[in-house]
């Protein structure tokens, strides 16, 4: 049975950290200060605005912060200010004896798939996957997809749609939603954290990838079966995308349309989830309903 | 007991634990062998005027830079036949993914080739491994070489069958003009002709600050870390028990390299190995401007070994460098690091 973290009161209070990557303070002050204005009580990690050179502080900083945030009965959800790269690093280390009790959500993406997916296939515990701190700066704090973050966390039924891909495979589906940052879903093969996609919606983004990269990692997922046995898949956007200098010939969407044209659950593209600002939040471990029609998408909460 | 007995006895045992490790290797194999041909794990050492084939699984390569590697090897006394991938070109890839699954399974399905060489690495072997029918190559073992994305192979071939292979430099480093060419790379493309007849590798480089010191005997295993990882979980994903696990990089970034690492470590291939040789990590990406990794591959791979006593050596002369000796992957060997040298040693 999942464990879905209860959702948050006005009055709540949000921890702050950067489990990863360093992340200066002043980048995460719009962050904080909207945080506030929703009404939660906003605390801030040991590890925001530190740093230990590519890191938000040593691997035992960075666990100590989570730890605490994780095990402290007063904080009600945790809200990963950045990605990068470092949660791979402290992710055996970390205790979820309490937390498993006392599920809170963990906000966040990129890197924090990591934990993400540790959640629901090592304790079956639902997570956030949403916009981190640095999409609330440039005025973007009232933008829909932070909006999403917002309603997620009180416990609004999401309900998105996005509009038609030449590319899109048709359908409807329900299932539980699972997925994330495609790095990190592969780089996670093999060890205990890898996400289980068994009759569940995935979804994927990704950023800064060579397009020959991308097959590659989708070939992963799909020699380890992980794309089987969906009941449906939502590409998000892949942003800033590489290529080598000789051109691989064929964009993402051919490239994953090839590797999933012998299944026929639906396929969506261009789903606003990404590193860029369209990126609404979604609940890994939650069930939804996946409509993929000729000219529309939605994906609804159940 | 001469060696092959003795090799032949080894590695069907290392093969059952791993048939017992993952579940179902064995079932995997669509097709049943003599108890002769199980034994037949070393594919047969190449003879004067035997016949090697050329073919490109991944990455293209134009006919006029497979010239040197053509030329040289017919020096060393072998007959050549050119692939149909062979200068064959689609974007990036060698052919599409049938023309180069067609070509590498002609290779193994003819009996006149008696050892294969890849032409060159870059990305593709992933995308046509699984389209290989390996039946005829199981029961009658050929050498497959090259190095980079030909770890695919290796990893896949070690992995399902037990047969050994050759990691080493492919047509694409071998120099057009070979006067100006270094010693050490000569050297290292001699090691495959020394390979490929028979001879019994050894190997010693000087001794390192950052080597762990011991002995160990185990069967070679190993290739480029991306590609190892990529592996990971798949069908062609190798076991490492009681292996010597050897791995090279180019051109990644150091965050990177470390999350591979972890993910070498979290799926249990540093638990139980024999040795780890750690060969180049060349043309390492810079970190963007004031965020320095602040580890250097040094760091990175003893802290995830540190619980481990097995002798571990850096900088040994395999990987994307002039200096890349050839090794026999799914052959056992001793590793000996000690203050004053490394040595790795064909039993």
């Amino acid at each position: 049975m999942i464990k879905i973290p209860p959702y948050l009161k006005p009055g709540d209070s949000i921890g702050v950290i950067c489990p990863s990557g360093y992340m200066p303070y002043e980048k995460a002050v719009m962050a904080i200060e909207t945080l506030a204005e929703w009404g939660f009580h906003v605390v801030p990690g040991k590890t925001l605005g530190h740093q230990f050179n590519y890191f938000s502080g040593t691997d035992e900083e960075r666990l100590a912060d989570l730890q605490m945030m994780m095990d402290d009965d007063k904080i009600k959800a945790i809200f990963c200010a950045r990605g990068g790269y470092g949660m791979g690093r402290i992710i055996d280390d970390i205790k979820f004896k309490k937390f498993e009790k006392k599920p809170k959500w963990i906000i966040g993406f990129s890197d924090i798939t990591v934990l993400q997916s540790h959640l629901y296939s090592c304790y079956k515990i639902a997570s956030l996957h949403a916009p981190m701190a640095v999409a609330f700066n440039d005025a973007e704090n009232t933008n829909p997809y932070i909006q999403s973050l917002h309603d997620a966390l009180i416990g609004r039924p999401a309900n998105y749609t996005n509009t038609g891909n030449s590319f899109n495979k048709k359908g409807e589906v329900s299932g539980v939603l699972v997925g994330g940052n495609l790095s990190i879903l592969a780089h996670l093969l093999g060890t205990p954290s890898e996400i289980k996609t068994a009759n569940k919606i995935l979804f994927i983004e990704d950023v800064g990838e060579y397009i020959y990269n991308v097959d590659r990692m989708m070939y992963q997922l799909k020699r380890n079966g992980k794309l089987d046995d969906l009941k449906g898949l939502i590409v998000g956007k892949f942003t800033d995308m590489k290529d080598t200098t000789v051109p691989f010939g064929t964009s993402v969407e051919e490239v994953i349309s090839d590797i999933v044209k012998d299944y026929d659950y639906p396929v969506c593209f261009n789903f606003p989830v990404s590193h860029d600002k369209e990126n609404y939040a979604l609940k890994i471990g939650v069930e939804y309903k996946l409509s993929v029609s000729a000219t529309l998408v939605a994906l609804k909460e159940i | 007991m001469d060696r092959k007995n003795f090799l032949s006895a080894i590695i069907p045992l290392s093969a059952s634990v791993a048939a017992v490790a993952k579940g179902s290797i064995v079932s995997k194999e669509k097709f049943s062998l003599t108890e002769d041909e199980k034994l037949h794990k070393i594919p047969a050492y190449l003879k004067p005027g035997d016949l090697i084939g050329i073919t490109c699984p991944s990455g293209y390569i134009m006919p006029e830079d497979l010239q040197p590697a053509v030329n040289k090897m017919k020096e060393w006394g072998f007959d050549i036949r050119l692939g149909d991938t062979a200068g064959k070109r689609d974007f990036t890839l060698a052919g599409d993914d049938e023309e180069r699954a067609k070509d590498f399974q002609n290779m193994i399905n003819d009996p006149t080739i008696k050892a294969i060489m890849l032409a060159r690495g870059g990305y593709g072997a992933v995308r046509i491994i699984d389209k290989i029918n390996f039946e005829k190559f199981v029961k009658k073992p050929k050498w497959i070489i090259g190095f980079s994305d030909a770890t695919v192979f290796h990893c896949h071939i070690n992995r399902n069958f037990g047969i050994a292979s050759i990691h080493s430099k492919m047509c694409n480093s071998f120099p057009s003009d070979w006067s100006s060419a270094e010693q050490k790379q000569l050297d290292s493309i001699d090691s495959i002709r020394k390979c490929l007849i028979g001879e019994k590798m050894t190997y010693k480089t000087l001794p390192g600050s950052n080597n762990r010191a011991g002995a160990e005997e185990g069967i070679l295993i190993g290739g480029n870390l991306s590609i190892l990882e990529n592996l990971a979980a798949s069908d062609s994903d190798i076991s490492t028990e009681s292996k010597i696990l050897f791995i090279e990089e180019v051109e990644e970034y150091l965050y990177n390299i470390d999350r591979m690492l972890w993910n070498l470590k979290r799926s249990g291939k540093f638990d139980k190995l024999k040795g780890l040789i750690v060969g180049g990590f060349n043309k390492i990406k810079p970190d963007d401007p004031g965020e320095d990794f602040g580890k250097t591959v040094y760091e990175m791979v003893l802290e995830k070994v540190k619980e481990y006593n097995y002798p571990v050596c850096f900088d040994f002369p395999v990987g994307h460098q002039k200096e890349n000796y050839a090794l026999k992957c799914g052959v056992k060997h001793k590793l000996t690091v000690s203050g004053d040298s490394v040595q790795l040693n064909e039993i």
